[in-house]
């Protein structure tokens, strides 16, 4: 999914070369595979096994080659596995949960996601007693999922009352943070003020305006190379 | 003979080899810049909700209590909140209990060991006496919005130096 985990998997297949071209080396080596595939996670026991098969390895030299050849094997097959266990391990740290997080690590796509959110719900949630078609056209444009229904639902129910009010709305994120971003869903927090003007007039400067706080968590899914918000919740 | 040597040789060679790989690829993820940073924001964001709901918490049904929780504050803060929260004075008073809801690192510096947080809280207040009293006064819920400058500390914690509630801002003219 992440471009990065790609990587280390494409990465990963090196054992496998490696065995092809220690194989015809010797027959001891066969049984190699299956002991990886066992102790794959043995990276801890790796130096306690070293240093025994190289004293093995000097007191088998004198009587023949049979017991040299099992020693040799034996310290290829340990620095195989070793090798694995690394391999292992840096693909658990780099699979594990706060890694696949790019909040923040990732500083270009963090502040893009921000910006993208934080306008899309500016301009779904500001609109004019006139203007209600403009917010409505970005809404079906930046929201999706349960956050279109919720917002549908929403706007049939006052649809009426904001032209008979004449309420002008204009809504700014003043804050937002990225909680969580994994490739194409990002969840955001974002805090809202929302100015509303309530009133006949149309240019002029009214006295009833009042503004509020809003906080809301925004679950967004990237799409087509742009972010919509799919899920609203009110914090 | 001869053949077999250089062959264990080269199967040892290309073991050993296998071996440094994984040892440097181990190595390079333990410490990848963006894995380190990952690390960093975790734990910032977890020490500054913790923070954050301790600093919006306050048990003053007795004087005890409340001088357990301004000490509670004094831990999670440093530098001058740390100072300004010191000379609070604990009495016996309504008390507050604060949970965060939801909150999320703004900005993170992993070498200055600076980051700012956004936190939505919801506070309960008690007021004082309806604890053993059958209380007539019900405890209010508050919801609040904050901005926190955490720092770290030397022991890699990390602490709230600046804690502000967000203001609704004040209407600016024309907008």
């Amino acid at each position: 999914m992440t471009p990065t985990w790609l990587l280390r998997r494409n990465a990963a297949p090196e054992p496998g070369t490696a065995d092809e071209t220690a194989e015809p080396q010797a027959e001891v080596e066969a049984a190699e595979p299956e002991a990886e595939v066992a102790e794959s996670e043995a990276e801890a026991a790796e130096p306690e096994i070293e240093p025994e098969s190289g004293p093995e390895a000097a007191a088998a030299r004198p009587p023949n080659g049979r017991l040299r050849k099992a020693a040799l094997a034996g310290a290829a097959a340990v620095l195989v596995l070793g090798g694995c266990g690394f391999l292992y391990g840096a693909h658990q740290l780099r699979s594990q949960a706060p890694a696949r997080n790019q909040a923040l690590t990732d500083a270009g796509a963090t502040t893009r996601v921000a910006g993208d959110v934080g306008n899309a719900l500016a301009r779904v949630f500001s609109y004019t007693p006139d203007g209600t078609g403009a917010a409505e056209r970005s809404a079906r444009t930046v929201l999706d999922g349960r956050a279109a229904r919720q917002y549908e639902t929403l706007f049939a129910r006052v649809r009426d009352d904001l032209t008979d009010q004449r309420v002008t709305l204009s809504t700014r994120a003043v804050r937002t943070g990225v909680i969580e971003l994994d490739g194409d869903r990002a969840r955001l927090l974002v805090f809202l003020d929302q100015t509303s003007h309530r009133g006949k007039g149309t240019g002029e400067d009214e006295a009833g305006a009042t503004t509020a706080a809003a906080q809301l968590t925004v679950t967004a899914r990237l799409e087509d190379d742009r972010w919509r918000i799919v899920d609203i919740k009110a914090r | 003979m001869r053949r077999a040597r250089i062959l264990t040789g080269t199967g040892l060679a290309l073991a050993l080899a296998f071996c440094g790989t994984g040892a440097w690829t181990y190595t390079q993820a333990r410490t990848d810049d963006a894995l380190v940073r990952g690390r960093e924001r975790d734990e910032a964001l977890a020490d500054g909700r913790e923070g954050i709901a301790v600093l919006t918490t306050l048990d003053a049904t007795t004087r005890q209590s409340a001088e357990r929780s301004i000490r509670n504050w004094r831990d999670v803060s440093t530098g001058p909140l740390r100072e300004e929260l010191g000379d609070t004075e604990a009495e016996a008073g309504s008390s507050a209990r604060g949970t965060v809801t939801e909150a999320a690192l703004t900005a993170l510096d992993t070498r200055s060991g600076t980051a700012k947080l956004i936190a939505t809280v919801r506070v309960e207040v008690t007021p004082a006496g309806t604890a053993g009293t059958a209380g007539t006064k019900k405890p209010a819920t508050d919801r609040k919005r904050l901005e926190a400058v955490l720092a770290r500390t030397g022991e890699g914690e990390w602490k709230v130096r600046a804690l502000s509630a967000v203001p609704v801002a004040e209407e600016k003219g024309g907008e």
